[in-house]
């Protein structure tokens, strides 16, 4: 059979992948090239012209200093958030595959954060925030506790704790496919060799687990990155929008502000960005990739 | 002697385990557990006290026929799950067949495909959603169908499930079974359905959790394709009981755990497959 | 293998074509009568009213009403946008006043010619077209809880005494002494902050419209204006008094009105349309609504802020075809003219009406008090044309600091000012 004729990829292309390209074209491809468009123009979201007008959104969004440290402070809260959730995420799939006694329904009560969303999240976490946390301290220290969604770096904080609340089971459910992949086999030889079980998670385990640590690694940047409705239910910005992320500011200035132009053109920014940091990570993991 | 030392120092590690799980357990279901509590409470007590087990105004079953009704539940229960079951099957078809080809054959094609994917994955949505609505319903018109959401669901998951199955391919499917298979004469797609597709069980288990989960939720995008009440999902409909004034919390949890029972069921069920997974794994 | 993937693929092409032709389309309508219309209600707490209203009128009139409820996650303006971007839009949306602005010119119907005009002087004309249909009155002010006043005071509690600043601070004294200690609440939310409580200060000019623009121009001294002086002296009296002093962002809305409906607090400022909030607590009997206590003489202190508040327009454009545009032309009368109507506002929605033909005398306590203010001439106009970033800049960047007293009021001015010069002014 000849592998390299043209008509040959072509065929195969369009068995495997023939579908899915044109879904993803339509879906994803074309409104992207639109909405490319739409940063060239003056366009307010709302009214029937959308006057070209070339760069001024770009100069605006450059310009915007709102923008610039919103994007700042994503960095550190993703940086912290990335860390602790893949940290966490880790060190419960690592248990929860270790044989213990109930790891099933670990498993099951780590994932269920996962199924609580929008305005339940933000209106649980406010009380423990607002009112459980408040008055613990209060008992401790016998003085007007603040809360922590009061302060500044506190509401900072307070999103990083929620998203490691909410993310960790989710990369958890990654990691564990992880170690299940691994077969008992190259365990039991490594074991049979000498090594102990610290020994067989950083020699075995983890540069097996390559591909996962990949797929988690990009999926909490790029979430952490954009995220959004997290920011929007617990703090929603507050306190004096100190604790706008990138993606709200975003989501502001197209909406709220009625600046869809420059609202998309931030948008693209952080995209870009965001494609950036993904992509070396990537590409950095996929090389240290083992093949099987 | 040996064995039973480390029998015992495996019990000793198995219990600080259990132990340092059962703390972490505490703080990640406690907000659920709040939800339950509160599910039988009536509003006013809600403000009141969300900790208290028993509001001042007794124990109320009510959220529960109420939310039922007003969100008009079992419609709505019925598209979610349609779109839902029939977005994560083409969604784990489709892109498992894709990182397949991906993986296996060093095409420019391929490349390029996979590096549009990977970068997609990061677009925020809000830039897509103006565009999206405006090509498909203001010029093509074919917005309000169950159809065009879950082309749309899958167009939008496709990335993510391609990124991991290519993965797990690239570390976990051996290409000498693959090169054993050709000579005994399979073609490319009974080797990928007979043989790669059973290896990925765990791989698809975790993907059809995570796509099931993430369609069963979606709220945005449903909100803007399905613009009618017949179709509307679970997600959407639950959105009466928010207002910009007042939020009826009552009816929000109870709406909350009566929607998540079915991914929590499917989670569970699914769990069982990717430990079962580690047999199908040994293949090798 | 194979053969399970591809019948599990057949499957699901099979039902989702089974589906795209059960597929139903909305519009063609259900019943006989034929017509069929959307309304986006941005209401939400007169959703549940809303619905039964419509299926009411179906029966009545035949036409078969869709009422969609305001997503709370974004704007109503960007669910209008949206929904004209799809080509789709309601037959009946109701928005606030400035989107009818933004909107009138390219969606809106002409209402010119309807029978309602007579009875109204709050609609919203844009470039000589009536574009929208106001649907109700509302009003800022203090809310007040009587009950909670009277039995620390142990007398009756007349609102007007209260009018200036001196006098409300002896009440508040009074109710200090008496074991009150915290008797006001202030909402933290920037909406209440940014969009309720400052523009009080443009709204409260001799010329509002001069006041901003001059501001935009970088020309006005907000730090010496009188009337922002006089109400920010009312502002620091209410955050000396209020209950959550030290952690004011820790109040939140439900908790605030909460604490006024049971009367562990006196005042909060606020809104009539708080009353779809405090109404789900045990409230006590006395409750009602009071101009901004000021020490100023140009009689500002007597009046409340507020006027028409929710516009209806109807879609222009052509996915709206004429019977459906006949059918909502129809129902804003039945609103204004048919007693069913009349009911349906005032009685089961519970709001004040904006036509002068409407009878309200069955209103909660807040609107009936918005309403004797409305009926004696003693609102103060909003001013619908802050620039859409006010609220949100003001409210949540500079008063949300000043409630926590992070800042003080000469900053506020400064940063106020600052925030006008790089403003965009919206045309009108």
């Amino acid at each position: 059979m000849k592998t390299n004729t043209m008509s040959y990829k072509l065929k195969q292309y369009l068995l495997f992948a023939g579908v899915s390209t044109v879904i993803f074209a339509c879906v994803v491809i074309i409104p992207f090239i639109y909405g490319l468009y739409l940063t060239f123009t003056s366009w307010d979201g709302v009214s029937r012209n959308k006057p070209f007008v070339g760069l001024t959104n770009y100069v605006n969004a450059f310009g915007d200093t709102g923008y610039w440290t919103s994007l700042g402070r994503t960095f550190i809260y993703s940086a912290i958030a990335v860390i602790l959730v893949n940290a966490v995420a880790f060190i419960i799939a690592y248990m929860v595959t270790s044989g213990i006694k109930g790891q099933n329904f670990f498993r099951a009560g780590f994932f269920v954060p996962n199924l609580i969303g929008g305005i339940v999240l933000g209106y649980v976490w406010k009380f423990v925030f607002n009112k459980a946390l408040v008055e613990i301290s209060q008992t401790i220290s016998s003085g007007q506790a603040k809360s922590l969604l009061a302060t500044e770096n506190g509401a900072i904080a307070a999103l990083i704790i929620v998203s490691v609340w909410q993310y960790a089971g989710y990369m958890m459910l990654i990691y564990v496919a992880g170690f299940m992949s691994v077969s008992e086999d190259v365990i039991e030889a490594a074991k049979i060799d000498g090594c102990t079980g610290t020994q067989s998670i950083i020699h075995i385990s983890i540069p097996l687990m390559t591909a996962s640590f990949v797929q988690c690694l990009f999926l909490t940047i790029t979430r952490c990155f954009m995220v959004y409705d997290v920011n929007l239910s617990l703090t929603n910005g507050d306190p004096y929008g100190s604790s706008a992320l990138a993606a709200m500011h975003v989501y502001n200035q197209a909406f709220i502000n009625k600046n869809y132009g420059t609202g998309q053109a931030e948008a693209l920014i952080l995209f870009i960005i965001c494609a950036v940091i993904g992509g070396i990570q990537v590409y950095v993991g996929k090389k240290g990739e083992v093949q099987a | 002697m040996e064995n039973e030392k480390a029998a015992r120092n495996k019990k000793i590690r198995h219990a600080l385990m259990i132990v340092f799980l059962s703390i972490l357990f505490v703080a990640f279901v406690f907000p659920f557990i709040m939800v339950i509590i509160n599910v039988f409470k009536v509003k006013a007590d809600i403000t009141a006290n969300p900790l208290a087990l028993i509001g001042s105004h007794g124990f109320t079953l009510d959220n529960f026929p109420n939310a039922i009704k007003k969100m008009n539940f079992f419609p709505s229960f019925g598209n979610s799950l349609f779109i839902t079951i029939l977005s994560t099957i083409g969604t784990i078809i489709l892109s498992s067949m894709t990182a397949y080809l991906i993986v296996r054959n060093d095409w420019k094609a391929n490349k390029i495909l996979f590096v549009l994917m990977i970068a997609s994955m990061v677009i925020p949505f809000q830039v897509l959603m103006i565009p999206l609505v405006s090509l498909y319903g203001g010029i093509f018109g074919v917005l309000n169908h169950r159809v065009t959401l879950i082309l749309m669901h899958i167009g939008f998951s496709l990335s993510m499930a391609t990124f991991m199955f290519h993965g797990s391919i690239h570390t976990n499917v051996p290409i000498s079974l693959e090169e054993a298979a050709t000579i005994d004469g399979c073609n490319k797609w009974q080797i990928f359905s007979q043989i790669v597709f059973p290896i990925l069980k765990p791989t698809i288990a975790t993907v059809a959790i995570i796509d099931a989960m993430a369609f069963w939720n979606d709220y945005l995008l449903p909100s803007l394709v399905l613009g009618r009440k017949e179709l509307y999902t679970i997600p959407i409909a639950t959105k009466v009981f928010y207002g910009t004034y007042s939020t009826d919390t009552g009816l929000i949890m109870a709406a909350l755990l009566l929607a998540m029972l079915p991914i929590l069921l499917l989670y569970l069920f699914l769990q069982r497959y990717i430990v079962e997974g580690i047999t199908a794994g040994a293949v090798k | 293998m194979k053969k399970k993937l591809l019948s599990l693929a057949m499957v699901a092409a099979m039902s989702a074509s089974l589906v795209a032709c059960g597929g139903s389309d909305g519009k063609s309508g259900a019943n006989g009568s034929g017509v069929s219309i959307t309304i986006l209600n941005s209401k939400t707490e007169i959703q549940t009213q809303f619905e039964e209203m419509a299926e009411e009128y179906e029966e009545a009139t035949g036409v078969h009403v869709e009422v969609y409820n305001a997503d709370t996650d974004t704007t109503v303006a960007s669910q209008v946008a949206t929904k004209y971007a799809s080509n789709d839009p309601y037959t009946i949306s109701m928005v606030d006043a400035k989107d009818i602005y933004s909107l009138a010119d390219d969606y809106a119907y002409d209402l010119s010619n309807e029978d309602w005009v007579s009875h109204t002087t709050l609609g919203i004309t844009v470039n000589d077209k009536l574009a929208g249909f106001p649907f109700c009155v509302e009003a800022r002010g203090i809310l007040y809880n009587a009950d909670a006043i009277e039995k620390v005071t142990g007398k009756e509690f007349d609102p007007k005494s209260v009018a200036t600043l001196d006098d409300f601070q002896k009440l508040l004294d009074e109710l200090k002494a008496g074991g009150m200690e915290t008797p006001v609440g202030i909402l933290s939310e920037y909406w209440s902050l940014g969009a309720h409580w400052f523009p009080m200060i443009y709204e409260e000019q001799a010329d509002p419209d001069a006041f901003v623009n001059g501001l935009l121009e970088g020309k006005e001294d907000l730090a010496g204006n009188e009337k922002y002086n006089e109400l920010m002296d009312t502002f620091e009296t209410l955050v000396k008094y209020n209950y959550a002093k030290g952690s004011a962002s820790n109040a939140d809305r439900e908790e605030t009105s909460m604490m006024l409906a049971e009367g562990q607090i006196a005042f909060m400022f606020g809104g009539n349309w708080d009353w779809s909030v405090i109404n789900q607590y045990d409230y006590t009997e006395h409750l009602g609504m009071m101009p901004v206590p000021q020490n100023t003489s140009d009689g500002t202190n007597g009046k409340l802020v507020g006027g028409g508040s929710k516009y209806i327009f109807v879609d222009s454009s052509d996915a709206t075809s004429d019977e459906q545009r006949q059918a909502a032309l129809d129902f804003l009368n039945w609103l204004v003219s048919d007693a069913e109507g009349n009911a349906f506002l005032t009685e089961k929605c519970a709001l004040v009406p904006a036509f002068d033909n409407i009878d309200a005398s069955a209103l909660d306590p807040l609107s009936l008090s918005v309403k004797s203010y409305a009926d004696a001439n003693n609102l103060v106009p909003n001013y619908n044309y802050l620039p859409d970033d006010h609220m949100t800049v003001v409210g949540q960047e500079i008063m949300q600091k000043y409630l926590d007293e992070a800042i003080d009021r000469a900053e506020v001015a400064k940063e106020v000012t600052e925030y006008f010069k790089t403003a965009t002014p919206i045309a009108h």
